[in-house]
């Protein structure tokens, strides 16, 4: 089978669609992110910026009506929810063989 | 205080105006030139950006998203391109790009702006080349820029005299059409410095 061309997802990514299982507005994503990463992955908002806008025209998230007029909320999709499954998967396969060859 | 300077690295242009706001001048505006208020000297940390947007929502959004996480926006419009951004708090970031791909991103951005100028120009300029007899013609024999009878024929003071006369005047026939050659030029050399800088940017650190 022939692997998704977006993957391997890159670690900024990985973490702004992981942080978007709930709805989310761009701060707060930058937040969750330090957060789930024990403080490893630290985004800045320029960069932040422009993934969001990436991952937007993959359709991997979508922007979501929200009573905050100067912040847009975005929420991952039933795409971006599968290509996070994927990668999953794909770092379950590494670290499973990984850990084999180490025994 | 106005000062004319133009800058296509970002990174200088950076460490610049935080150097004006050490000697105590404060970036106010930055529109052809730059022009600064009088402060206490201050270390203050800018940062540059280039972003285009479609609507004022995605403007106001993108704004609030850099002041949420300590950087005010200083100068910029919804389509100005150029967006300025100056250190609010001493423990957040020191940049507003957290990797090289993003880094690069905006002289990728600034190029392809430059690059659809020139693009807009050449055909202008082929035009004005290909069917102006006047400009196409001036390159190969000057002599036409000059339209006072018997010039040619003068000599000594009497053409001296004449023909400074009306070298302005010639001058000012062809530098309509000089312009777009030369603007074009620019808009390529602009591109060309952005390309390299984005390229540059990648393989650093």
């Amino acid at each position: 089978m022939k692997r998704d061309k977006n993957l391997p997802l890159t670690e900024t990514t990985y973490y702004i669609l992981l942080s978007l299982l709930e709805p989310a507005h761009g701060y707060f994503i930058m937040q969750k992110i330090e957060e789930l990463s024990e403080g490893q992955v630290r985004l800045a908002a320029g960069t932040l910026y422009g993934a969001i806008e990436n991952l937007i025209k993959l359709e991997f998230i979508m922007p979501i009506p929200s009573e905050d007029k100067r912040r847009k909320v975005y929420q991952i999709t039933e795409k971006g929810k599968e290509i996070l499954k994927l990668d999953l998967e794909r770092m379950q396969h590494m670290v499973s063989i990984t850990q084999k060859a180490l025994d | 205080m106005y000062v004319f300077k133009c800058f296509i690295n970002y990174g200088k242009e950076e460490e610049w105006l935080s150097e004006m706001s050490k000697k105590g001048y404060e970036l106010v505006k930055a529109c052809f030139g730059y022009t600064f208020k009088k402060i206490t000297p201050e270390e203050a940390i800018y940062r540059i950006d280039y972003r285009q947007f479609k609507t004022i929502a995605d403007f106001i959004d993108y704004c609030t998203l850099f002041e949420d996480s300590g950087w005010k926006h200083i100068i910029g419009s919804k389509s100005s391109g150029t967006q300025y951004f100056k250190k609010l708090r001493p423990d957040s970031d020191d940049d507003i790009f957290s990797d090289n791909m993003s880094k690069a991103g905006r002289y990728k951005r600034v190029s392809k702006m430059w690059g659809t100028l020139a693009a807009t120009y050449i055909p202008i300029t082929i035009a004005l080349i290909t069917t102006n007899s006047i400009g196409y013609k001036a390159f190969l024999n000057p002599k036409i820029l000059y339209y006072t009878p018997g010039l040619w024929e003068k000599t000594g003071i009497k053409f001296i005299g004449s023909f400074l006369f009306e070298t302005p005047f010639a001058l000012m026939r062809v530098l309509p059409l000089l312009l777009f050659p030369i603007m074009l030029t620019l808009f390529i050399i602009f591109y060309y410095k952005a390309e390299k800088l984005a390229k540059e940017t990648m393989k650093s650190m």
